[in-house]
């Protein structure tokens, strides 16, 4: 007697050609319900799963003492894949945070536990993404025992092996690990993306950028630029004599780093080479020296930086401006300087800076504080440089009524025509018969010409 | 008659089994590539890019219209994102509810002389605000342009960071979104000049606070198979093109760009229906050109949350919407196509979209009439008809299932057992009556670009609340 399945078969071939698309429509079919199957199955799987693991978890966790200090035979956990999975993780977890003696402890029952051999055979054995992943843990681990089996891998024929071998060297972020990422570069054995290197530089030779300068000295044009960024990231104060020499160094890429860099170093050193470099051929090597000069926050560097903000790239200008910025407590002086260049643009992008940087309301709140004749003169110059519609809006919107009435009385003061247009509009637009008054009054001072009087304008409760 | 009739059946088979062999093919490799981003993943930490050094600083441009009922939630949500230096450029264009007022009052804005050098050409802007409280936040007012281009192109004006990321003011962002689609950029930068993330759909999930705080399905089966919809255009679609290199589209709702470049290739243009497809292609057609080793990348786990339309009106001018930027885009690069300086782009990606994208309602519409009336005179096999029928939209279901199916084995976002149920059974409507729906929208979209009909339309929104309200 024929099967269910035959008779199937033979009535698709009576069919003749529509029996290929009946063929077609049952192998669909039973591809959507295998579909839905292993979608629902692995959903009830996972969850089974999951359940058993976090109960596992829970009991791992009550001994968790006794298996970090090796208390706990060995037979209770690490014999079931799970269940070392669990401690490994929670080891790894804990030793992200951990410093001294926790760090030792914890590291010490990674290696008596034999975890830390296991997954260094795995580097240096397995392939793929298994291999990848052990790569990955033991940079977790930051023993300095895997740093061999780390650097072997960055000779792997995969990319993305290489890849993981250099996050883990990247992740140990201690000085050793940066040797073999070095050598393999200075070598040319390294082909991996440059950010990729640049990262894992930075976090190995934080703690001692030194270990960087001699590979630079070593190194051809394009390494020696890939070192000089890292170096440019990490440099400390006790690196001056060497970046001295990247900042004359041939290389625009290399002297852009030191740059950066100089902007860590001793003040002196700092400034007179930052001040050369602001002045390089390269636009991107000034833009860097601009920025460091910025970040120095010493009032010796404004003359540099009001030179810089007439550069012909804009992005040098506004790299300036923001550097300006951040020393507003010479404002006075730094208006002075710039209002000398007679440079429109450098004004504006200064004033521009100041408005975004928040300097022009801090010195609005200044008007009502004890430097109240600084912070006039101040806003009076922003005022006749360009900062209009700003002090207009906080006139018609502080929070503060008592600082609206304080640039009441500048603006009428100010004597800026291009103010009127503006407040005309204001006027048109206010709800507030008091806001409207205020307003209407330094109008009608702008229009006068005159100085304001505070018996003019008393402002309303 | 007959053999015009027999002639057109048989082209439309071939089709048939073409596109869904296409697709078959793209969800296999998703499946590959997803899966493999899956181990990168279990490698990998968000937060080292929060404290890299090498993190460069990112301009959030969302253009705003009319968006008045979630603009403050969102701004709010883009502030708190996770992310080293950040500003947030939002471009009022020419609103005419309360969208400026809403955010003047929130963010206490005060108008300001900031910098604003128009590189790219936009609308006049009638001022620039910032805000006493926020200072990573500027506000553009400007006059409407009529398209979502011109207000981007405004936010790129006052931008001042190497990468810019569009955002839709209707969407929300999740907190390491921007870290998450940063990271191939990082990788690489010099190759990398835009990536984009995945946009799924909020309705039905609880927002609080403009964050998202739980998943799940929206209620409507209108709202639950554009669910379907996204996650194979998202997780089948861009996946299996971004893997060679092909992307050709990165969301409007969610992508960031190399600024320098998008200046480079003029910003965003203003006329343009669909501005994401035509910049990505610009920029495609500019690096080529310039003989560039690029990258454009898509990142399926950084997420963006956006109110998918609700009502059918709404859908059909979104969906019309979308086929008239795509016609407009593919006729403005026709030369692009089979020419050897673009590559596998002119080869491969861009016929695939003029044949089984732009065409497809055409050639799906044509074809159903075709085949009944066939099968009406007796020229096919009723029997065959019919058969032919349930093979396609059985197919069809399958590639469906198959992008559930790879929503599940790589990022599960719906969690709950009834939601999965009932995101497997809408599977088995997308295709019927869904896409027959779609197919004449699209067709209209078509008839509307070649009357020279350009405009983007309105939806109905409800806001995050609204939107995510169980």
């Amino acid at each position: 007697m024929p099967s269910v399945f035959n008779r199937i078969i033979d009535f698709i071939e009576r069919l003749g050609p529509a029996g290929f698309v009946v063929q077609a429509i049952v192998a669909t079919a039973a591809g959507i319900g295998l579909l839905l199957a292993f979608i629902l199955g692995r959903r009830a799987w996972r969850h089974r799963l999951f359940q058993k693991r976090d109960r596992r978890a829970q009991e791992i966790r009550l001994h968790w003492d006794e298996i970090v200090s090796s208390e706990w035979p060995l037979q209770e956990w690490n014999v079931e894949e799970m269940d070392r999975g669990i401690v490994e993780t929670l080891l790894l977890d804990q030793l992200e945070t951990a410093q001294g003696e926790e760090a030792r402890r914890l590291l010490q029952c990674l290696r008596l536990s034999g975890l830390l051999d296991r997954r260094i055979l795995e580097a240096r054995t397995r392939h793929g993404w298994q291999k990848r992943a052990a790569l990955v843990l033991l940079g977790r681990t930051r023993a300095p025992e895997v740093i061999s089996a780390l650097a072997s891998a960055l000779d792997d024929a995969s990319e993305e092996t290489r890849v993981a071998a250099i996050r883990g060297l990247g992740r140990m972020g201690i000085p050793d690990a940066a040797v073999p990422i070095l050598d393999h570069l200075i070598e040319g054995r390294l082909k991996l993306p440059s950010t990729v290197i640049q990262n894992a530089l930075l976090n190995c030779s934080r703690r001692q950028p030194s270990i960087l300068v001699p590979y630079l000295r070593r190194a051809d044009a394009e390494t020696r630029a890939l070192v000089a960024r890292a170096l440019g990231e990490v440099a400390t104060s006790d690196l001056g004599e060497d970046l001295l020499l990247l900042a004359n160094d041939a290389q625009a890429e290399v002297r852009a780093s030191a740059a950066r860099s100089l902007g860590e170093t001793e003040l002196n050193l700092a400034l007179s080479a930052l001040g050369a470099l602001a002045e390089d051929e390269e636009w991107f090597v000034r833009l860097r020296a601009v920025v460091a000069l910025g970040n120095l926050r010493d009032e010796r560097a404004i003359p540099m930086l009001v030179d810089a903000l007439c550069d012909a790239n804009r992005f040098v200008r506004l790299r300036a401006a923001a550097g300006l910025a951040k020393l507003s407590e010479h404002l006075e002086t730094i208006l002075d300087m710039v209002g000398e260049k007679k440079d429109r643009y450098a004004m504006q992008a200064l004033v521009s800076e100041l408005q975004r940087d928040g300097v022009v309301l801090e010195q609005v709140s200044e008007l009502l504080g004890p430097a109240k004749q600084s912070a006039e003169r101040i806003l009076l110059r922003l005022v006749r440089s360009g900062a209009l519609r700003l002090l207009v809006s906080t006139l018609l919107l502080h929070t503060n009524w008592r600082a609206r009435v304080a640039v009441a009385r500048l603006l009428a003061r100010s004597g800026a025509e291009e103010l009127a247009p503006l407040l005309e509009n204001a006027i048109v637009k206010e709800r507030s018969p008091r806001q409207r008054k205020i307003t209407g009054w330094v109008l009608q001072r702008l229009a006068e010409g005159g100085a304001s009087s505070k018996r003019e304008l008393v402002p309303a409760r | 008659m007959n053999d015009f009739l027999t002639f057109s059946n048989m082209t439309l088979f071939v089709y048939y089994v073409l596109s869904n062999l296409a697709y078959l093919i793209l969800l296999l490799l998703a499946i590959y590539s997803s899966t493999r981003y899956q181990r990168h993943l279990s490698s990998f930490r968000v937060e080292r890019i929060k404290r890299s050094p090498l993190a460069p600083p990112i301009s959030l441009l969302v253009p705003a219209h009319n968006e008045e009922k979630s603009i403050v939630q969102s701004v709010d949500s883009l502030l708190l994102l996770d992310y080293t230096e950040l500003e947030v450029i939002v471009v009022n264009d020419g609103s005419e509810d309360g969208t400026l007022e809403a955010l003047k009052s929130h963010f206490q804005l005060l108008e300001t002389d900031v910098l604003y050098i128009p590189e790219v050409v936009s609308k006049p802007v009638r001022a620039v605000y910032m805000s006493q409280i926020e200072p990573r936040l500027l506000v553009v007012d400007k006059e409407s342009g009529g398209s979502k281009a011109d207000a981007i192109n405004a936010a790129l004006n006052a931008a001042s960071s190497p990468y810019v990321c569009v955002v839709d003011a209707d969407s929300i962002l999740e907190k390491d979104a921007l870290l998450r689609v940063m990271a191939p950029v990082l990788a690489d930068p010099a190759r990398v000049v835009a990536a984009g993330g995945i946009v799924r759909v909020l309705n039905g999930s609880r927002v609080e606070g403009g964050r998202m705080q739980e998943v799940r399905l929206p209620r409507r089966p209108l709202e639950v198979v554009q669910v379907v919809e996204y996650l194979r255009a998202f997780l089948v679609g861009r996946e299996g093109w971004a893997f060679f290199n092909m992307l050709t589209i990165i969301s409007g709702a969610f992508g960031i760009f190399r600024r320098d470049l998008v200046r480079r290739v003029g910003g965003y243009r203003a006329s343009a229906i669909g501005e994401d497809i035509d910049l990505v292609m610009r920029f495609h057609r500019h690096l080529r050109e310039s003989g560039a080793d690029y990258e454009i990348n898509f990142v399926p786990d950084p997420v963006c949350w956006t109110e998918a339309p609700a009502d059918l009106r709404s859908l059909a001018r979104q969906r019309a919407r979308w086929q008239k930027g795509l016609l407009d885009v593919l006729w403005r690069n026709r030369d692009m196509l089979f020419r050897p300086r673009y590559g596998r782009l002119g080869f491969l990606a861009l016929p695939y979209l003029w044949v089984f994208e732009l065409l497809a309602p055409l050639i799906e519409v044509l074809g159903y009439t075709t085949i009944i009336l066939a099968a009406a005179l007796g020229v096919l096999s009723r029997e065959f008809f019919i058969q032919f029928m349930i093979f396609g939209y059985a197919f069809a279901t399958m590639i469906s299932i198959g992008s559930v199916l790879l929503e599940e084995i790589t990022f599960r976002r719906y969690n709950d057992w009834k939601d999965m149920a009932r995101l497997l059974t809408y599977c088995l409507f997308e295709h019927l009556p869904y896409r027959q729906l779609h197919m004449l929208w699209r067709v209209q979209g078509m008839w509307q670009f070649l009357r020279g009909d350009a405009k983007w339309g309105t939806m109905q929104r409800a806001g995050f609340q609204g939107a995510g309200s169980k």
